[in-house]
């Protein structure tokens, strides 16, 4: 009995602490990119990737019971909840900023970048394409 | 005993990053980079309270956690759609004085 406790203490601490560094790096991508949709690409890590490790963490130190699945229940709401939140705020980006072209590629027709596309990937390799 | 060490250990952690964050959302020289901390500093305050739920053993604070994910991508939603409203709407006033005959055809097509 003694052995399982510390087994979950054990298991649980590594999923923290992995959740923890997941944290600190996403603190790092935010401080080091110079512009916001860069920013956004480490912040997005964080938002799922280390809060569901943290409170997978958390799950384990917790139990067999109702708070567990609550916490569950948090997880599966970040899940869908953070990509579009991702999304609404590149769109705000995209929409308000006047001189986008400075940080990024604009392809003003959706149908050149589709073009350019698919010509990389004939390019790179036809075997897929035939298939 | 144990448990109580890692909690108060991953606490302080989490609120050195949480002051990380908000220099970050007083820094930001962008409107999404404000709201990206924002959001930022919403899940580690989910964290944190997870954290006391397990640590005061009060099951109840993990519902108060899943409402304010809800209100924090609620305010993100928001907030953006408000902001892109009123650029659009600046945006508009400062180019019709200029174009008086592009404001007259986007009434009528309005109307």
């Amino acid at each position: 009995m003694e052995m399982f406790e510390w087994m979950k203490i054990i298991i649980g601490s590594a999923f923290l602490l992995c959740g923890i560094v997941i944290f600190f790096t996403e603190l790092f991508g935010v401080f080091h990119f110079k512009y916001v949709l860069n920013r956004m690409h480490a912040a997005a890590m964080g938002d799922t990737l280390g809060i569901t490790s943290c409170l997978i963490g958390l799950m384990i130190f917790s139990g067999f019971n109702y708070t567990t699945l609550k916490i569950f229940l948090i997880i599966l709401f970040l899940w869908f909840a953070s990509p579009v939140s991702s999304h609404v705020l590149s769109r705000l980006e995209a929409a308000t900023n006047e001189d986008l072209s400075k940080h990024c590629e604009i392809y003003e027709d959706l149908r050149i970048l589709e073009q350019e596309l698919s010509d990389r990937g004939t390019a790179n390799d036809e075997k897929e394409e035939t298939i | 005993m144990v448990y109580h060490t890692i909690y108060i250990t991953l606490l302080i952690i989490l609120s050195f990053m949480l002051l990380a964050c908000m220099i970050r959302a007083v820094k930001g020289p962008r409107i999404a980079d404000r709201l990206m901390a924002v959001n930022m500093m919403g899940t580690m305050v989910m964290v944190m309270i997870a954290v006391l739920a397990l640590m005061l053993k009060e099951g109840y604070l993990v519902d108060i956690c899943l409402i304010y994910a809800m209100i924090s991508f609620l305010a993100v939603v928001v907030l953006s759609k408000v902001y892109i409203g009123v650029y659009e709407e600046k945006h508009r006033q400062k180019k019709s004085p200029d174009e008086g005959t592009v404001k007259e055809e986007l009434s009528d097509g309005n109307v």
